[in-house]
């Protein structure tokens, strides 16, 4: 399979920059994601989790989106549930959420998300990165 | 001819590079932005920065009234029933967009044409928000988020999450059109910290 990267860019797709990684498991997502057609942008990094877990049983999710809307949160969801399937069948998950202390808005939904998935999600603020 | 808004936005000062002239003038209903036109992608984008750069001094205002604008200039993006080619080959939604400054709040009003068929949903979905605490709004969003993605738009959740980020009730007005369209204005205040 093959890697995913992808440039953020603000000017006019307004889209965030992607690093998915086979050979290290590394999958990091971060900048802002409010373009209006989030299904295009997702739908690839979706069956990507979903394949690389077919054959591997390690990853390392991180997210440092400083904003996203609601279109992509929900897609950040079906993210999340691919890796709780991988982490329900033996494989080893961690998920690093890169976070800005004063926006109660983002902490609200990271812990929706942990609700929601069952998933454990590592906040770090983002100050020490 | 340079036109600059001082840090309040409630005055235009308008430079005459030739004479050197300044004058002053007070915008017109404590109007800070507006834009009517399509909602395209570029747009956006400028508008966004226009918001999140520049509208207030406090940043963290700034970012409220840049998140409800992306979720509210979205929705006329995909609903409004008045449409304009965009430069992707498809169609995009034609709109209003005001932002409007008082002494310690904002008010952010967009409006876009609609049918009364289309509308009646929305306006209980806003009602509905509004009975809601906060606490019950959150549940009504993971709800939301939890089905399936990839729709146009995701519904209702935008909604939701205006109301969430300004923590102030969605306010609606429907006007009727000539044509017998209707024009529908939702707003909400956003407080000053």
């Amino acid at each position: 399979m093959e890697d995913i990267h992808i440039t953020g860019s603000k000017d006019c797709y307004i889209q965030p920059s992607v690093d998915f990684v086979e050979s290290t498991g590394l999958c990091d997502i971060s900048g802002e994601s409010f373009m209006e057609e989030t299904a295009t942008f997702y739908t690839p990094l979706v069956e990507w989790v979903k394949e690389y877990s077919k054959t591997h049983d390690k990853i390392v999710f991180t997210c440092s989106l400083t904003y996203y809307n609601t279109s992509t949160s929900k897609w950040l969801l079906a993210l999340l549930k691919e890796l709780r399937a991988m982490e329900k069948r033996g494989g080893s998950v961690s998920v690093i959420w890169y976070y800005t202390p004063d926006d109660t808005d983002m902490n609200d939904d990271i812990m929706d998300y942990m609700v929601d998935t069952g998933l454990k999600i590592k906040l770090t603020p983002f100050e020490e990165v | 001819m340079i036109i600059v808004f001082d840090y309040k936005r409630t005055t235009i000062i308008i430079v005459n590079m030739e004479s050197g002239i300044t004058t002053k003038r007070r915008t017109v209903d404590n109007i800070a932005i507006s834009y009517t036109g399509i909602f395209d992608t570029e747009i956006l984008s400028v508008l966004a920065k226009e918001i999140e750069g520049t509208l207030s001094p406090d940043d963290k205002v700034n970012k409220k009234v840049f998140k409800i604008f992306i979720e509210l200039a979205q929705n006329i993006a995909f609903y409004s029933l008045e449409r304009e080619a965009n430069n992707e080959g498809g169609d995009t939604g034609v709109g209003t967009m005001v932002i409007k400054n008082f002494d310690d709040h904002y008010v952010f009003s967009t409006g876009n044409k609609t049918t009364m068929e289309n509308i009646i949903p929305v306006m209980e979905k806003c009602d509905n928000i509004n009975s809601m605490s906060r606490e019950k709004l959150r549940e009504y969003r993971r709800l939301q988020r939890n089905m399936p993605a990839g729709e146009k738009g995701g519904g209702n959740i935008g909604l939701i999450q205006v109301a969430l980020t300004a923590s102030n009730p969605l306010e609606y007005s429907l006007i009727k059109c000539p044509d017998g369209t209707y024009f529908y204005i939702i707003s909400v205040r956003i407080d000053k910290e």
